[in-house]
C-alpha cells in the first residue's frame, strides 16, 4: 500500500486500489482498542436513474435505503447475530448520496472485516423477505412523518428544487416502496455496488496489509459493469416556492431556511467552495457572528438554531434552522446582514480567528473514528484527499466569503420552510 | 490509571492520562440532591454562566474567546445519577501540540473556565435579569420540546407515572412550573449556596501531568468561602404502586412503554448478570425483543429495553401501529418469560456479553467516554473499572442471567395511541 504522512495532523494513511476498482484506505491508530471499518458506495437516494450496460433503469423512490435494509440477509444466516457474537456493532445508513455499512469491534477484527465485505457484496433477496421489509420501513417512514426536523427539511427541499431528486425523501413513500421487487434490488446492486463505485476505509490499530488481503479475498472479481448515473438537468438558481408551511403536534414552530448555491465541482475546487461556504455561514449567522448575538438576545432564535453549507451531487445550499416564533423575521435579518457584509467586508482579524476555530474543530473531529471514516469516503467520492484540508484553509481569503454571500444570500435564491404547532398557527 | 487529588475537602480532581488523542477535556461538576425544588435551578445555572462574565460580557465575546482557543467548546453539563443531579461545565479542546507556533491552549482554557464559573457579569449584586429570563425561555422550550420526539416523550411520561414518589420521577432538567418561578435573585442565591456547600468533582482527560492540572486548578477554589456538606448518598426506589394508562396523541405511530422493577442494584454482586439479562432481553440488535417483535413479527421499527441500576428499573419501549398494542404487549411479556425460564441460547448469551464487553473495552478510546464513565461511577458508587466490569460480565452464566430475569416484575404500562397526524 502507498503510505502518506500528513505532518500538520500527525496522521499516516495507507491507500491502494484493487484490480476490481475498490479503493482501500487504512488510517492506523496505534494503542486504541476500538477498530472501525466503513464500506461505502457512491450511491444514495438521489441516484434513482442510471444506465446499466446501456439500458436505462429508473428505480422507485427510496430504493437505495430499501436495499441497505435487505443487504443484511444472507441465505440461512443472520448477519447481525454473527457480528454480535463477535462483540461487534454493525450498522448502516443511507443518505442522499451515500450508502455505508460499518462496524466497530475490539476483537475478531479480521473475521468482522471479512463478514462486512461478504454481506455487502452478496446480493440475496427473496420475494418473501422483500415484502416483509415493507412493514419495517413503513414504520420508519411513520417515525419520520412524526419528526418535525425531518418534515421541515424535506419540505424545504421540495420548495427549493424543481427537478433534482433531493426533493424526494431518502426513505421514499409507502407507495413507492411498495413497488420494490427482488429484480429491482438486484439491478441496483449490480450497477451501484460494483467495487469501482465503492471505498473501504479502516481506522484503528490494524495492519494495513491485513486489510488489503481481506479486501482482495472478499470482493468480487467480476468484470466491471458499464454504469452511468443520470444526474439530471442543471437547476435554475432561483427557488420555485419561496414559502412552504405545515403543521404538527409540536411545542414551538420550527423552520429551515435555504439559499440555493451553484453545485460544487469535484476535486479541490469543490472542497474550496465548501470551506468558503462553511466560513461564510459562520460569518453570517454562526455563534460568533454579530447577527447571532442580536437574534439570540432579541429572542428571535434560541440555542436550537444552527446551520451551514451542504453539498451533494448536483446540489449545494446554505441553510439554517431551529425553533422560532418568528421565522420570517429571521429570514429578513439574515438577508440584511448579508447585504451589510457584502458592502463592508469581513475584518481580517475576524477571518483569521474563524479559520483557526474551524481548523481546530476539524482536527478535534479526527479523534472520532466515525467522522474520519465518513469523511475519508465522502471526500474520496468527490475526488479529494480529505487529509489535505489544512492547506485549503490556508489558501482561502476573506474576499471569497464576501463574494459568496453577495451572490448567494438573495431573496430570489431563498425558500423558507415552517412547521407550526397545531394549536397556535400564525397568520 | 486514574490519579485522584483532593484539592480541598470536598473538591476532588481526577485525572486520566491520555497521549493518543488530539483533544482532551475537563469537566467541573457540583453535586446536588435530585429534587423537584432544585432541578430547574441546577439546569439553568450553567446556561446563565455561559451567557457572560465580567471580562467577556456577552455570548459573542465568549464565542470569540473560544474561537481563539482553536474552536474549543464549553457546554453546560447537567447529569442525573440516581438521587444526585450534577450541574457544571464541560470543556473540550485540542492538545497544545497541535496549536500554531507556540500558542497555548490548556492554561488559558482553565483560566477561562474559572472566569465562567466564578466571575459572572453582575447586575445589582445578582445575575443579569435579561440573561436569566432568556435562558429560562430556552429551558422551558427545551422542556416542552420533549413532546417533539414521541419515543422520548412517551418514555418520560411513563417514568414520571411509575416514579411519582421517587426522585427518578423528577425530570433531569426539572419541570416547567419550577422553571417559570426562577428569579435572578433566587438563582443567584442558589449559585452562591451551592458554590459554598456542594461537593465538587473535577475530571481531566489529556496529556498534561496531574500535578500540572492541580496547580492550574487550585487558584480556582482558593478564594471561595466553603462550608462543605457531603452528598447524602443513593437510596432505593420508593414504590407507590403501579398502574396502567392509555392516552391518545395526534401522531401516525403509537408508543407502548412498560416499566418493570428489579431487586438488583448497581452495588449488588448480581449487577453484571442484570446487565447481561437486559442485553439479552432488549438491549441490542440481537436481543429477544429486537429479533422477535421487530424482525419476526414486523410490529415496529424501534423496540428496546434499558436498565437503570441505581433504582433497579427496567423499561421497554416500542413504536407500533395502534392496532398492534395487544400483540406487542403479549410478545414483550412472552420474551421476558422466556428469559425467566432460562430459554437463553449460547448465541444470545455470547452476543449480549460481547456487546457489553465491546462498549466497556472502548471506554478508554474516547475522552468523552472516559469522563462519563469515571465521573458517573464516582457518584453512583460503581466500584469497578471497565476491566473489572468486563471480567464480571464474562463470568455471568445463563443460569445467573435467568435468575436476574426472575427478579423483574411488571409495574406500569403507558400506551400513547396515535390517532393520525
Amino acid at each position: 500500500m502507498t503510505e502518506t504522512y500528513y505532518a500538520e495532523l500527525d496522521e499516516r494513511v495507507f491507500r491502494a486500489v484493487l484490480p476490481n476498482g475498490l479503493t482501500v484506505a487504512v488510517v492506523p491508530r496505534p494503542g486504541f482498542s476500538r477498530k472501525m471499518a466503513f464500506l461505502a458506495t457512491d450511491y444514495g437516494s438521489i441516484h434513482t436513474a442510471f444506465t446499466l450496460d446501456g439500458v436505462l433503469t429508473v428505480s422507485p423512490d427510496g430504493v437505495a435505503h430499501y436495499l441497505e435494509h435487505k443487504m443484511f440477509d444472507l441465505p440461512g444466516r443472520d448477519v447481525s447475530a454473527e457480528f454480535a457474537a463477535m462483540g461487534a456493532d454493525v450498522n448502516a445508513f443511507t443518505s442522499y448520496d451515500i450508502t455505508a455499512y460499518h462496524f466497530t469491534c475490539t476483537d475478531h477484527f479480521r473475521d468482522c472485516l471479512s463478514l462486512l465485505l461478504e454481506f455487502v457484496f452478496t446480493p440475496y433477496f427473496t420475494t418473501e423477505s422483500v415484502e416483509k421489509e415493507q412493514g419495517i420501513i413503513g414504520q420508519e417512514i411513520g417515525m419520520n412523518d412524526d419528526s418535525a426536523d425531518t418534515r421541515v427539511f424535506e419540505n424545504l427541499t421540495k420548495a427549493m428544487y424543481a427537478e433534482h431528486p433531493i426533493r424526494v425523501p431518502i426513505l421514499g413513500t409507502r407507495e413507492s416502496i411498495a413497488q420494490v421487487t427482488p429484480e429491482i434490488l438486484h439491478a441496483c446492486h449490480r450497477a451501484l455496488y460494483a467495487p469501482a463505485n465503492m471505498m473501504l476505509c479502516v481506522v484503528g490499530d490494524v495492519d494495513p496489509d491485513e486489510v488489503l488481503e481481506a479486501a482482495k479475498a472478499m470482493s468480487p472479481t467480476d468484470p466491471r459493469p458499464d454504469v452511468c448515473k443520470c444526474t439530471g438537468l442543471q437547476e435554475e438558481m432561483t427557488c420555485p416556492q419561496p414559502l412552504i408551511e405545515d403543521e404538527m403536534d409540536i411545542s414551538m414552530p420550527t423552520f429551515d431556511l435555504g439559499f440555493k448555491c451553484e453545485p460544487a465541482p469535484d476535486g479541490e475546487d469543490g472542497i474550496r467552495q465548501e470551506v468558503v461556504g462553511d466560513l461564510a455561514a459562520e460569518a453570517l449567522f454562526g455563534e460568533s457572528s454579530p447577527l447571532y448575538l442580536r437574534m439570540y438576545e432579541e429572542g428571535l432564535i434560541d440555542s436550537s438554531f444552527g446551520g451551514g453549507f451542504e453539498t451533494l451531487s448536483g446540489v449545494s445550499m446554505l441553510n439554517c434552522g431551529g425553533d422560532s416564533e418568528q421565522p420570517a423575521d429571521v429570514k429578513e435579518a439574515i438577508l440584511q446582514e448579508a447585504d451589510r457584509i457584502a458592502r463592508e467586508g469581513i475584518p481580517e482579524e475576524d477571518f483569521l480567528r474563524m479559520k483557526r476555530s474551524a481548523l481546530g474543530r476539524r482536527i478535534r473531529d479526527l479523534d472520532s473514528f466515525e467522522s474520519t471514516c465518513f469523511r475519508t469516503c465522502a471526500y474520496h467520492f468527490s475526488q479529494f484527499d480529505y487529509f489535505r484540508f489544512p492547506a485549503v484553509y490556508r489558501q482561502v481569503e476573506a474576499s471569497e466569503l464576501q463574494e459568496f454571500l453577495s451572490r448567494v444570500v438573495r431573496p430570489e435564491r431563498c425558500s423558507l420552510s415552517i412547521v407550526y404547532s397545531l394549536d397556535k398557527e400564525e397568520v | 490509571m486514574i490519579q485522584t487529588i483532593e484539592l480541598q475537602p470536598g473538591i476532588t480532581l481526577r485525572c486520566f492520562p491520555e497521549h493518543r488523542l488530539r483533544h482532551g477535556c475537563l469537566s467541573i461538576q457540583l453535586l446536588r440532591p435530585m429534587c423537584r425544588e432544585e432541578a430547574s435551578l441546577n439546569a439553568l445555572l450553567p446556561a446563565v454562566l455561559l451567557r457572560g462574565t465580567r471580562q467577556n460580557p456577552d455570548l459573542r465575546s465568549i464565542t470569540l474567546r473560544l474561537d481563539t482557543l482553536y474552536g474549543a467548546s464549553v457546554s453546560p453539563l447537567v447529569r442525573r445519577v440516581g438521587d444526585c443531579q450534577t450541574t457544571g461545565l464541560y470543556a473540550s479542546f485540542i492538545e497544545d501540540r497541535f496549536a500554531m507556533e507556540g500558542d497555548e491552549i490548556l492554561a488559558p482554557m482553565v483560566a477561562f473556565l474559572k472566569e465562567l464559573l466564578l466571575d459572572p457579569d453582575p447586575e445589582d449584586g445578582c445575575f443579569r435579569r435579561d440573561y436569566v429570563e432568556s435562558e429560562k425561555r430556552n429551558l422551558i422550550s427545551t422542556i416542552e420540546s420533549e413532546l417533539n420526539d414521541k419515543r422520548v416523550y412517551a418514555m418520560t411520561r411513563m417514568i414520571r407515572l411509575m416514579c411519582r414518589e421517587d426522585s427518578y420521577g423528577v425530570p433531569r432538567l426539572g419541570d416547567k412550573e419550577h422553571a417559570c418561578a426562577v428569579t435572578p435573585e433566587s438563582l443567584y442565591a442558589h449559585y452562591r449556596r451551592i458554590l459554598r456547600e456542594s461537593p465538587v468533582n473535577l475530571f481531566y482527560v489529556g496529556s498534561a501531568p496531574a500535578e500540572q492540572i492541580a496547580d492550574l486548578l487550585r487558584p480556582m477554589f482558593a478564594e471561595l468561602e466553603r462550608d462543605y456538606q457531603p452528598f447524602s448518598g443513593q437510596s432505593a426506589f420508593r414504590d407507590c404502586g403501579g398502574c396502567e394508562k392509555c392516552e391518545t396523541m395526534p401522531t401516525a405511530q403509537s408508543q407502548l412503554c412498560m416499566g418493570f422493577t428489579s431487586s438488583i442494584h448497581t452495588a449488588d454482586p448480581e449487577f453484571a448478570a442484570m446487565q447481561v439479562f437486559n442485553a439479552v432481553f432488549g438491549g441490542s440488535m440481537t436481543s429477544k425483543l429486537f429479533q422477535n417483535v421487530r424482525e419476526k413479527l414486523s410490529l415496529c421499527y424501534t423496540v428496546g429495553s434499558s436498565y437503570v441500576g441505581l433504582k433497579g428499573l427496567v423499561t421497554v419501549s416500542a413504536g407500533i401501529d395502534a392496532a398492534s398494542e395487544e400483540l406487542a404487549r403479549k410478545e414483550i411479556l412472552a420474551q421476558l418469560e422466556a428469559c425467566q425460564q432460562g430459554a437463553i441460547t449460547d448465541e444470545e448469551l455470547t452476543a449480549a456479553k460481547q456487546a457489553l464487553i465491546s462498549t466497556l473495552r472502548s471506554v478508554h478510546d474516547s475522552a468523552g467516554a472516559v469522563e462519563n464513565y469515571y465521573s458517573t461511577a464516582a457518584v453512583s458508587g460503581l466500584a469497578m473499572t471497565p476491566a473489572e466490569y468486563m471480567a464480571a460480565v464474562e463470568a455471568v452464566s445463563a443460569e445467573q442471567t435467568a435468575a436476574a430475569a426472575q427478579t423483574v416484575q411488571l409495574h406500569t404500562v403507558l400506551f400513547l395511541k396515535g390517532v393520525g397526524a
